[in-house]
């Protein structure tokens, strides 16, 4: 049998981001002020970031060096194996192969330390004492909480309340690096005051979280706030996911022909992908399909509109040009709570509307089918988000009708998803779908204002 | 040799197309409204599933109440009984008390409600009882899903490859049902035989939502998007009358009723009176709620949506709303308009409209 772990040495980490941006023909379109409307400037979010993350989400330049002391954090899991999937290829009796970047090595189990241990990194340089930020299904909570531990910071967690109540182990696992966790929304900012009025059974969302975490960092002069994903930075971070890839591909003398991730706010998805989307934009892989996946429940990039939009609910982040349904739309509560956000990536939004990604959409137990046969071919117990991409690589398998290389991002393990398993096995999943014809129609009885 | 009594209720389902709720004593009423009598063809539907080399022998009623029906599907029967020319609840009884000195293995009835009771008085949980769905109101858990359904239940009962559960025996106050008022009683429990792909739930009237804003979202979202120069027609129950309720409109509780341009136009329509609407209108919708627990879309209730008036306004146009909490005991949906076809045509999914720009995608079985 052909290799089925692919490794690399400590040594071949990679040394530098790749910034996709440069390599666009144009860029995306720049956040603006809300109150200006103009572009937003280093003094606009210097308040909440350090300066050096604030320059990397403005930056041009192709590479950008890692420093050793994030890479030497990195190595506790990095370099992550890249998997060939010989059971799943067998049971799908496919001509495709199937490669997945293993992405649930590190501590917290998934991407998300990548860019947590980045950006800890950074705020500590720049003398933060405390970062605040919100998490959907505790990935990103768990991630900053270990990588603000590992560089002596506190750390305030927003979780979404509909996760809190889902996820009782993400939460226990921020508290074992130390982190402080609220259940969002709280009584805690005037943002989560003001929801709890209005909407007192809300499940929440990432939209409410993100505005609580940001009015805490705003409020405090002590405290930035920490993204875990939609910003370049953090996309920029995560490319260490597609380099380390397209190193062991080399390695094995394979070529990739198709990339798919699963797509929440999109950065473990540009993290694979945006690699080997600049090799398409070099006329190196010129015939690379690329896949960006999503819940039908919250289907920001096949249902929404291209358009200028806050970043969270109560519409105190800058307006970013970006695929989305609305800030003020609550995605309901389905179990991959990362992939519950309005909006995506600006990033990821402008690559898929000039053409070099495509979105698909999947119900939430036809995903849970994808992330079964998953566990009982390749082993692996997968997160609800991360089996959006599985159940999109199935599908391209089972249409190959020629020899092709599969590779997706396997971006996190369900450990603590067990009783999103439970309930899918109990068949009490709900298949939420965005009903974009009757909000059509809702929308256009809305009184026209000139 | 084993036996299974059979009986039909020819005047059941009689009320249903013409609005009445039921039929118990209002059999001449409905019939001088045009009602055509359904019972005997749901009870053939019922026997085409069922093998005819069967080593069980019926017994049965003569003429309408069963022998007629026994002969049309080409099985052969043992009369036990004769009812009088217009058959009441006293001939289903009496037929049962013979069924029961008889010492028959199985009861299949077709009918509603009302004949699981008269059924259930005489028998109690002594003897397995089965209903072919044909009446208006169907809230007993004794029923199957459609008659094909039951022809299903009756041959695995036969072969012993299916179990006998409790089963509710639930009916309404007629009377109080035709004044709006929804007031069930359960009767007691009878057993079924049971199988989850084939025997319906008993339904479950939710009185009160546990999230008392679900309800009000969804009855929003739901009025900010019906259209104009659009007849709605709102089928029975709590949650469309919600959303009549967002218009500051009375709806029936029970009955359906059309809004055009944000006024009622007409109330408790009976499906000549939809009909007739549907003729001197170009654009029309339903919207409907699924039966809670037993998850009815069309069959259960609201007969006046009868196979004419869907095809008519088409399935696509067939919008159906129900809270979270609802679908939550309502995993799977079910629509049994008599019309196989036609049936067929709402597919293997139905989308549901749940909430506040939600909506949940659900099994059709």
């Amino acid at each position: 049998m052909e290799e089925t772990k692919i490794l690399l040495d400590e040594n071949e980490l990679p040394k530098k981001w790749y910034n996709v941006i440069a390599d666009l023909p144009t860029p995306p379109a720049p956040p603006l002020n809300p109150g200006t409307g103009e572009p937003i400037g280093p003094e606009d979010l210097a308040p909440i970031f350090p300066m050096e993350l604030i320059k990397q989400e403005v930056s041009q330049d192709k590479w950008i060096a890692i420093p050793e002391e994030i890479r030497d954090i990195w190595r506790i899991w990095r370099p992550s194996p890249l998997i060939r999937a010989h059971r799943l290829e067998k049971a799908l009796d496919t001509k495709a192969k199937i490669y997945y970047k293993w992405e649930g090595v590190s501590p917290p189990g998934s991407h998300k330390p990548n860019t947590a241990v980045a950006q800890a990194y950074y705020n500590m340089k720049a003398g933060v004492e405390r970062i605040s930020t919100e998490t959907g299904a505790g990935q990103w909570g768990s991630a900053l909480a270990f990588a603000t531990k590992i560089f002596d910071l506190k750390c305030t967690v927003y979780m979404v309340r509909v996760s809190y109540d889902q996820k009782p182990y993400r939460k226990m696992l921020m508290h074992a690096w130390g982190a402080e966790v609220h259940s969002s929304p709280t009584n805690l900012t005037n943002a989560g005051k003001k929801i709890r009025e209005e909407h007192p059974d809300t499940s929440g969302s990432l939209g409410i979280a993100i505005s609580e975490a940001v009015e805490d960092a705003a409020t405090h002069d002590n405290t930035n706030y920490s993204l875990g994903s939609v910003l370049n930075h953090v996309c920029m971070h995560q490319t260490v996911i597609g380099l380390e890839a397209q190193k062991q591909l080399e390695k094995v003398e394979d070529k990739a022909d198709v990339i798919i991730g699963c797509a929440g706010g999109g950065s473990n998805f540009s993290g694979l992908a945006s690699p080997f989307i600049g090799d398409m934009l070099t006329g190196k892989n010129p015939g690379l399909e690329v896949i960006a996946v999503e819940p039908t429940a919250c289907p920001t990039m096949t249902k929404g509109v291209f358009a200028y939009d806050f970043g969270d609910t109560a519409q105190m982040t800058p307006l970013l040009k970006m695929y989305t349904l609305g800030h003020d739309f609550i995605p309901p509560a389905i179990h991959a709570g990362g992939l519950r956000y309005h909006g995506m990536a600006p990033l990821v939004s402008h690559l898929i509307h000039e053409g070099y990604v495509k979105a698909e959409a999947y119900h939430q137990n036809e995903v849970f089918d994808a992330a079964k046969l998953f566990a009982q071919t390749e082993g692996l117990v997968i997160a609800p988000e991360t089996a959006h991409a599985v159940k999109s690589v199935i599908e391209a398998a089972k249409n190959a009708k020629e020899e092709k290389t599969i590779v997706f991002n396997c971006s996190g393990h369900g450990n603590f998803d067990m009783s999103a398993y439970e309930t899918y096995y109990e068949g009490k999943l709900l298949d939420y779908e965005y009903p974009e014809d009757l909000i059509k129609q809702s929308l256009a009885k809305l009184p026209k204002v000139e | 040799m084993d036996s299974v009594g059979f009986i039909v209720n020819p005047l059941a389902g009689l009320g249903g197309s013409v609005g009445l709720k039921g039929s118990d004593g209002l059999a001449d009423e409905a019939l001088k409204r045009g009602a055509k009598p359904n019972s005997e063809k749901r009870a053939l539907k019922a026997l085409e599933s069922v093998p005819k080399q069967i080593l069980y022998k019926f017994l049965t009623c003569r003429g309408s109440m069963g022998e007629s029906v026994l002969k049309k599907a080409g099985f052969s029967c043992e009369t036990v009984y004769t009812p009088g020319k217009r058959t009441t609840a006293s001939d289903t009884k009496k037929a049962c008390e013979i069924f029961k000195e008889q010492c028959v293995s199985l009861i299949v009835f077709a009918g509603g409600d009302g004949t699981a009771r008269d059924v259930f008085e005489v028998v109690g949980s002594e003897i397995p009882i089965l209903g072919i769905p044909a009446g208006v109101k169907m809230h007993s858990a004794v029923f199957a899903l459609n008659p094909k359904a039951c022809g299903e239940l009756i041959k695995l009962f036969i072969e012993e490859k299916v179990e006998c559960l409790d089963a509710e025996v639930i009916d309404v106050d007629e009377k109080a049902y035709r004044r709006n008022v929804l007031s069930t009683k359960l009767f007691g429990i009878a057993k079924t035989p049971y199988m989850k792909e084939a025997t319906q739930a008993g339904k479950t009237v939710l009185h009160a939502e546990k999230n008392a804003h679900a309800l009000e979202d969804l009855a929003k979202f739901t009025a900010s998007f019906m259209e104009e120069d659009t007849l709605y027609f709102l089928g029975a129950g709590s949650t469309t009358k919600a959303v009549a309720d967002e218009f500051k409109l009375d709806k029936t509780l029970l009955g359906v009723d059309t809004f055009f341009n944000d006024k009622i136009i007409g109330k408790d329509l009976s499906e000549k009176e939809i009909l007739k609407l549907l003729n001197s209108h170009s654009k029309s919708k339903i919207i409907v709620s699924p039966t809670g627990r037993q998850g009815f879309v069309f069959g259960r209730g609201n007969q006046q949506f009868s196979p004419k008036v869907l095809r008519k306004v088409g399935v696509k146009n067939v919008i159906v709303i129900a809270t979270p909490q609802k679908l939550k005991e309502t995993p799977v949906l079910h629509v049994d308009t008599g019309d196989l076809k036609l049936d067929a045509k709402f597919g293997k999914h139905l989308r549901v409209v749940c909430g506040w720009k939600l909506a949940a995608r659900l099994k059709l079985s």
